[in-house]
C-alpha cells in the first residue's frame, strides 16, 4: 500500500461569471508515494501546486478522482503542513518553543513530553538557544525552521510543504534545505515538497514530478539517484547537472 | 525615538501662547475667556483646597465601572459575532442601528429604567462603550488571518482550544484599540450625564455649576482637569497594551 496515492485527481473552479468556462487547475493528476519517500513537485508559478497540496491535506475537495493516505481518506489522516507564508501560519504571540508545542496540544500529550519533543526538534535544527525568543524576534529562515519543527513534532502520517523557502535568499535556502534533510532523515516521513526552484527540487527529493502550466498535468517523473545524505558539493556534481538538464528539457517552456 | 519628550510640549505650548495673547490683550473679553494665569490659579486653588477631589473620584468611579461593565458584556458579544456568521447576522442590524444614535439621546429611556442615581449614569456609559467594544472585538476576529486558523486546524486544534489559542490572541490588538476609544467615550458620557442628570459630585456637575454662575475660571480649570484625566487613563491602557500585545506590528 502506498503512503500517498492520487488517482486521476481533477480540480475545476466555478467562475462567478457564467460566460467564462470553468477554470481548470488540475488535470488528471495521478501519483504514488512509497512510505518514507521524499517527492518534489516542480512546476511554474500558478500551475496549481498549492491546490494539489490542499486537496491532499483535505483542506479543499477535488472535483473528481480519489486521494488516499495510508489507504484512508485525507480527513482521517494526520497531515503535517508547512505553509509558504510563515508569518501568517505561525503564532507571533508565542515563543519558538510554544509554536512547536501547539502541534501537540490537539493530542493527548503531557506538558512535559511536549516540551521534551519540542526541544528535541529545536536542537536538531540548531535553534536551542533561541527557544524562548518570541516568534517575531526570529529571522525569516529561523521562522520557517520552527514551522518545519512544528510539522515534524505533530508526528504526521505524511508531510506537505508548500514552497517553504521561496522568500529566503539563495544561501539561506541551501542552509535550510540541509537542516530540513537532517530532520527528515531521522523520521523519514513521506513528504511532498512543492517547489518552483529546480535546484531545490533535485537536491531534496528521491523523485521529482514535473508539472505543466495550468491546468497542471504530470509531464514526467524523474528519479533522483543521488546518494544520501545529500551534500552541498553535489549541487555542482556531474550527476546533479545531468538530472537538472533532463528536468529542464522535460519542463521546457511550452509557450 | 530618542528625543520624543521636547516634541510633546510644542503644540500645547503654542495653544497656551495663543490663549494668553488673546485673553491678556483683551481681544476676547476676560468674562468669556479668562487668561491662563487666572485659570491656573483657580486650578491650584481647587486642588489645594481639595474641593475637586470628590468630583474627580466620582467621575473616575463612574467611568471605570461603566467601562468595565461594557467590557464584560461587549467583548464576548463582539467575539461571538466575529466567530459565528449566524450570530453576526442576528445582531448586525441592532448594532449598526444603535451605533449611530447618540447615547445621550436615550437619556429618558435610561432614566425610566434606572432612575436618576448613579445607576442610570453608569448604564448609559456602559451602553455607549459597549457598542464600540462589540464592533472592535468583532473586527478583531473577522480580520484575523485565515491561514493561521487553517494551519491550526491541520494540527487538530479545534473548537474552544482554537478560539483560546488562535482566534482570541489574534483579536487582542483590535480589542485594545477599541478599549482606548471606549474609555475616552466613557469619560465623555459620564461628564455629560453629570451635567444633565442630578448629582452632588462629579466633574460634569462642577463644570455646569461654574458655567451657570459665570465662574469661567473654575469652569476651564475643571475642563482641563477632565482632559488630563482622559489623557492619563488612555496612557495607562496603552501601557498595558504594549505589555500584553507585544507582538503587534512586528
Amino acid at each position: 500500500m502506498s503512503a500517498i496515492e492520487l488517482r486521476k485527481v481533477c480540480k475545476k473552479f466555478e467562475q462567478a461569471n457564467k460566460q467564462l468556462r470553468n477554470l481548470r487547475v488540475l488535470d488528471n493528476i495521478s501519483l504514488k508515494a512509497k512510505k518514507g519517500e521524499f517527492i518534489a513537485v516542480f512546476g511554474p508559478n500558478g500551475c496549481g501546486k498549492t491546490t494539489l497540496l490542499n486537496i491532499i491535506a483535505g483542506i479543499e475537495k477535488s472535483s473528481s478522482g480519489s486521494v488516499r493516505i495510508d489507504g484512508k481518506c485525507p480527513a482521517l489522516a494526520k497531515v503535517g503542513f508547512v505553509f509558504q507564508n510563515y508569518n501568517e501560519s505561525m503564532l507571533p504571540w508565542r515563543t519558538a518553543l510554544g509554536n512547536i508545542e501547539l502541534a501537540m496540544e490537539g493530542q493527548k500529550i503531557s506538558k512535559k513530553d511536549r516540551m521534551r519533543i519540542a526541544e528535541h526538534y529545536l536542537k536538531k535544527v540548531g535553534l536551542s538557544r533561541h527557544k524562548n525568543k518570541y516568534f517575531y524576534e526570529l529571522s525569516g529562515g529561523m521562522k520557517q525552521l520552527i514551522a518545519i519543527c512544528r510539522a515534524f513534532a505533530y508526528d504526521p502520517d505524511i508531510l506537505l510543504m508548500d514552497e517553504p523557502f521561496s522568500s529566503l535568499d539563495y544561501s539561506t535556502t541551501r542552509k535550510m534545505e540541509l537542516e530540513l534533510l537532517n530532520v527528515w532523515r531521522e523520521t523519514a516521513k513521506t513528504t511532498i515538497f512543492v517547489s518552483h526552484d529546480i535546484d531545490e527540487a533535485v537536491f531534496l527529493a528521491d523523485k521529482v514530478i514535473v508539472f505543466s502550466k495550468r491546468p497542471a498535468r504530470v509531464k514526467g517523473i524523474i528519479e533522483i539517484d543521488l546518494p544520501r545524505p545529500r551534500k552541498l558539493e553535489m549541487l555542482s556534481s556531474k550527476a546533479f547537472i545531468r538530472i537538472r538538464n533532463k528536468m529542464l528539457r522535460l519542463s521546457e517552456y511550452e509557450t | 525615538m530618542k528625543h520624543k519628550r521636547p516634541y510633546y510640549f510644542i503644540a500645547p505650548l503654542m495653544i497656551l501662547i495663543a490663549w494668553s495673547i488673546t485673553a491678556n490683550l483683551g481681544i476676547i473679553s476676560p468674562l468669556f475667556l479668562p487668561p491662563p494665569q487666572t485659570v491656573v490659579l483657580e486650578l491650584t486653588h481647587l486642588f489645594v483646597s481639595t474641593q475637586i477631589i470628590p468630583d474627580i473620584a466620582f467621575t473616575l468611579y463612574r467611568t471605570i465601572i461603566g467601562f468595565l461593565i461594557a467590557g464584560i458584556i461587549g467583548i464576548p458579544i463582539g467575539l461571538l459575532m466575529g466567530y459565528s456568521d449566524k450570530i453576526y447576522h442576528s445582531l448586525e442590524f441592532i448594532v449598526e442601528f444603535f451605533r449611530s444614535i447618540p447615547a445621550t439621546a436615550l437619556f429618558p429611556l435610561f432614566l425610566l429604567f434606572f432612575g436618576i442615581g448613579d445607576q442610570s449614569k453608569i448604564a448609559i456609559t456602559s451602553w455607549a462603550a459597549c457598542l464600540v467594544l462589540i464592533i472592535h472585538s468583532m473586527y478583531g476576529v473577522r480580520l484575523g488571518k485565515e491561514l493561521r486558523m487553517k494551519s491550526a486546524n491541520t494540527l487538530r486544534v479545534k473548537g474552544f482550544a482554537l478560539f483560546q489559542k488562535v482566534i482570541f490572541p489574534e483579536a487582542l490588538p483590535q480589542i485594545f484599540g477599541g478599549m482606548r476609544i471606549a474609555i475616552s467615550l466613557s469619560l465623555i458620557i459620564v461628564v455629560v450625564t453629570e451635567m444633565f442628570i442630578g448629582t452632588s459630585f462629579g466633574l460634569g456637575h462642577r463644570i455646569l455649576d461654574a458655567q451657570l454662575v459665570y465662574n469661567l475660571a473654575e469652569m476651564y480649570a475643571t475642563i482641563i482637569t477632565t482632559g488630563a484625566i482622559g489623557f492619563l487613563i488612555n496612557k495607562s491602557i496603552i501601557r498595558v497594551e504594549t505589555g500584553v500585545v507585544h507582538w503587534n506590528g512586528k
